[in-house]
């Protein structure tokens, strides 16, 4: 053997035991389960969280009353009977006994009945999805622990579908939260669910470290990997075992590499652009014209809504008719077409016509960037759209945590913004629930119409399947006229998930590990 | 009174001639060199698309065709028209929004440079001259400036002022004036004391005078240099801060954003997105640097000998 083959040779079983070393290197533990998030979260204070992810991890740390299966079957969690009064006002639950919070405080009525009076104190000014959606939405009065396991929430209204809303609420002790302020409170989440806060480095990862049962995992690794090349880039290096938002461009990367698939599923989250019909939003360029129902209803023609889908999000989609997904919609309404032709004729007729350089009005447009798929190219072929129909539109592109997240907190968006917003299938009125009441913190646009606003009493007064059906569908006719909302489609998730693993995606964009495993 | 004119015309015509031959030099000693001379033409190339950019792209640099998108470098669409480089995801022309990038670069990095080295020339010539509390006052300024990195303080800037094209040349400017600060300061303080400028001094001229008439047009050919090199980083830098998004407004096409939004296609083989505004910058930066070598050893003393 001369030299040179020498080399080689060795050069060549270096490079096989680097490769070994760097494949091993990357393997996760086998206790642990690494997921990478499209976007940063922001919050653990129960009263505060609001983002799908943020909520996915909370869900691990807080346990609810009950919880929502993956089939939207709602089954016992912390509490294992439910009653419920004859006018529909009062809840009370039963807990299931030696239960403890992460501190090993034991968890009773008094504990919940505190968590739900904690979120709903105006002094803490919580402004996140428990107080903004759900206590608005149900109509929250208080909660009063009966004895040690039973806990009565009581209701201002009979509402069809507060069982279901009061699942999302995350239930945690009274002692560890008296003792902490709401900064604290905001970091140092004392949970009662199967996982506890191990460590959370901020716009980089949360650890959790198992507990209790259920999880098959000891320690789930949430890591916060904004650019989705990277997000991709980590799957396939084994440094990641489940991804989100994985961009349709990098599917055929992902399956080809052989260490993990896509799992494409079609999601409930409801993409729209909104239009803000607020004071402040009406001084902003394009805010007057968007006041009026028919510029609205001319703009809906004008976004080719089944091109964005095949184009860029690889899906043939339907276009949503209003904020309820199928099969809960209304069944008469057709999606609106893309006919640039009448959104210019209706804009003619509404007084916005052409100017001598072809403008009708300048508007902007506010978006997140890396929260959706493929929201960026989404929202400038959006943009596109409009300038054809003749707006001169502003696209405004922010970060999403600490630039995006804290507008829409403060429910201070410009005229147009993109969102999406989580939905559900086991009732159509969950997902009309974002717009609940005017103030609801979840109608961002500030719409006020009273066609909408005023059913909400006759929809919780309704005594028939029937009757209740009919009165949403009066609503959804309303939203789909003169909503607020610019329809787009129902945002279709891409997951991808490492081979050595064993974890079906959700349509609801819950990533719930709980069950996950390895092959 | 006839001599003086007679004298003037001769100092006239002489600095002409010494002109001339200084031109002929920089052109010979820059043919020699070889590199310069590539540098020139990619530069000149850049200027033009610049200049031209409108007139030479076969497109609209934001007209988005969904359709069309992802389509391979010399691929035809339906209607005949060519995309010579490709199109992007969004279907827009890549060599239209290359050419109409090369004028956002080559802006971006001249006015920052102006604004950097006005803020700084100013600045250095007055805490050179007049030393004391104002040169300590300036001096460290620039120290603290220099004590954060420059991108992350580009960053807290653009954030605050919001994004967009004078806003970044503004960030920019004031990111470079300390280097110009630094040298101006220098060779102030060598040159106050210098027997020309005490000349200037006892005939009476102001203090204005002395500083911008007598003593700036002798530190001009260092900072011509530096600028050189510094139009380079700068552009750089503002393809840095619009691959993180802080740049222009989505709007504005620049070789920074194309490159960023290069990301996401680039395991799906899509190189044309990421190669082409890649290539240029690599270009313009190498030209801009090339240039810059050449022109400090053109512009030395110590060299000059030898050419």
């Amino acid at each position: 053997m001369n030299l040179r083959t020498l080399v080689a040779r060795a050069g060549g079983v270096a490079l096989f035991c680097l490769t070994v070393i760097v494949t091993a290197c990357s393997q996760q533990p086998e206790d642990a389960i690494v997921v990478g998030l499209s976007a940063d979260i922001t919050t653990f204070e129960p009263g505060m969280i609001s983002s799908r992810d943020n909520a996915n991890i909370a869900r691990h740390i807080f346990a609810g009353l009950f919880s929502l299966t993956s089939e939207g079957d709602h089954v016992p969690d912390l509490a294992h009977t439910l009653e419920i009064s004859d006018d529909g006002t009062a809840y009370v639950y039963t807990l299931r006994e030696g239960l403890t919070c992460h501190d090993g405080e034991s968890l009773t009525a008094e504990d919940v009945a505190y968590t739900f009076n904690r979120i709903a104190d105006p002094e803490n000014r919580f402004t996140g999805n428990s107080p903004g959606f759900v206590f608005t939405s149900i109509g929250f009065q208080d909660a009063v622990a009966l004895d040690d396991l039973r806990v009565q929430i009581n209701l201002a209204r009979k509402n069809p579908i507060a069982f279901g809303l009061i699942t999302e609420i995350y239930i945690h002790c009274k002692d560890a939260y008296e003792a902490m302020t709401l900064d604290e409170a905001a970091s140092n989440p004392i949970g009662s669910g199967s996982y506890r806060l191990a460590s959370w480095t901020r716009g980089s990862e949360v650890v959790l470290e198992k507990t209790r049962e259920p999880g098959n995992f000891q320690r789930i690794v949430w890591r916060i990997i904004p650019e989705a090349s990277t997000r991709t880039a980590e799957l396939i290096s084994g440094n990641a075992d489940i991804i989100t938002n994985v961009v349709p461009e990098q599917v055929e990367a992902i399956n080809g590499s052989g260490r993990a698939e896509v799992q494409v599923v079609s999601g409930t989250r409801r993409m729209y652009l909104g239009f803000s019909l607020s004071e402040g939003s009406r001084q902003m360029p394009g805010g007057e014209a968007i006041q009026d129902p028919r510029v609205r209803r001319a703009l809906q023609y004008a976004v080719d809504v089944p091109t964005i889908c095949r184009q860029l999000l690889s899906v043939e989609c339907e276009r949503a008719t209003g904020l309820v997904n199928p099969p809960n919609d209304h069944p008469d309404l057709e999606p609106y077409p893309y006919d640039p032709s009448t959104a210019e004729l209706l804009l003619d007729e509404a007084g916005w016509s052409r100017g001598s350089d072809g403008i009708r009005f300048a508007i902007r447009l506010q978006a997140g960037r890396a929260r959706y798929v493929n929201d960026v190219n989404i929202v400038l072929a959006i943009s596109q759209y409009l300038q054809d129909v003749g707006l001169d539109v502003e696209v405004d592109l922010m970060e999403w945590a600490s630039v995006y997240t804290p507008l829409l907190h403060a429910r201070s968006m410009g005229p147009l913004f993109f969102l999406g917003t989580g939905g559900g299938l086991w009732s159509p009125i969950y997902d009309m629930t974002d717009m609940a009441e005017v103030g609801s913190s979840t109608n961002y646009t500030h719409w006020d119409d009273d066609r909408w606003f005023s059913r909400w009493v006759d929809l919780a007064e309704a005594s028939t399947p029937e009757e209740t059906r009919s009165i949403i569908d009066e609503m959804l006719q309303v939203f789909y006229d003169d909503g607020p909302w610019l329809h787009l489609y129902f945002q279709p998730d891409f997951y991808g998930v490492s081979t050595r693993i064993d974890w079906t995606a959700r349509r609801d964009e819950r990533v719930f590990l709980f069950e996950a495993g390895l092959k | 009174m006839n001599d003086q004119l007679a004298q003037g015309i001769v100092t006239k015509d002489h600095r002409e001639t010494e002109f001339r031959r200084e031109l002929r030099r920089a052109v010979r000693v820059m043919i020699e060199a070889r590199w310069p001379v590539l540098a020139l033409v990619i530069l000149l190339a850049t200027a033009v698309a610049a200049a031209f950019g409108p007139a030479l792209a076969p497109f609209d640099p934001n007209r988005q065709n969904l359709v069309l998108r992802l389509a391979d470098p010399l691929s035809s669409g339906p209607d005949g028209s060519v995309f010579w480089l490709g199109s992007d995801v969004l279907g827009r022309d890549v060599l239209t929004r290359l050419l109409y990038g090369a004028r956002i670069s080559l802006l971006v990095g001249i006015a920052a440079i102006v604004v950097g080295g006005t803020i700084g020339i100013v600045a250095g010539l007055l805490s050179g001259y007049f030393g004391g509390w104002v040169d300590d006052v300036i001096m460290r300024l620039g120290d603290i400036q220099l004590a954060f990195p420059f991108i992350l303080l580009a960053i807290m800037f653009l954030v605050v002022l919001g994004s967009g094209i004078w806003n970044l040349i503004l960030v920019l400017g004031v990111g470079q004036w300390v280097t110009y600060a630094r040298i101006v300061r220098a060779d102030t303080l060598s040159l106050r004391e210098k027997e020309f400028v005490e000349a200037a001094r006892a005939l009476g001229d102001s203090t204005t005078s002395i500083i911008f008439r007598t003593i700036l047009p002798n530190i001009l050919a260092p900072l011509t240099v530096i600028a050189s090199f510094n139009v380079a980083s700068v552009i750089l830098s503002e393809a840095a801060l619009s691959f993180l998004g802080l740049g222009v407004p989505p709007s504005v096409p620049t070789w920074g954003s194309m490159l960023a939004e290069s990301r996401d296609t680039l395991v799906a083989n899509k190189w044309w997105l990421a190669v082409f505004p890649g290539v240029a910058i690599v270009l313009t930066v190498l030209s801009f640097n090339i240039l810059g070598d050449w022109l400090r050893d053109f512009l030395d003393p110590r060299l000059r000998e030898r050419t």
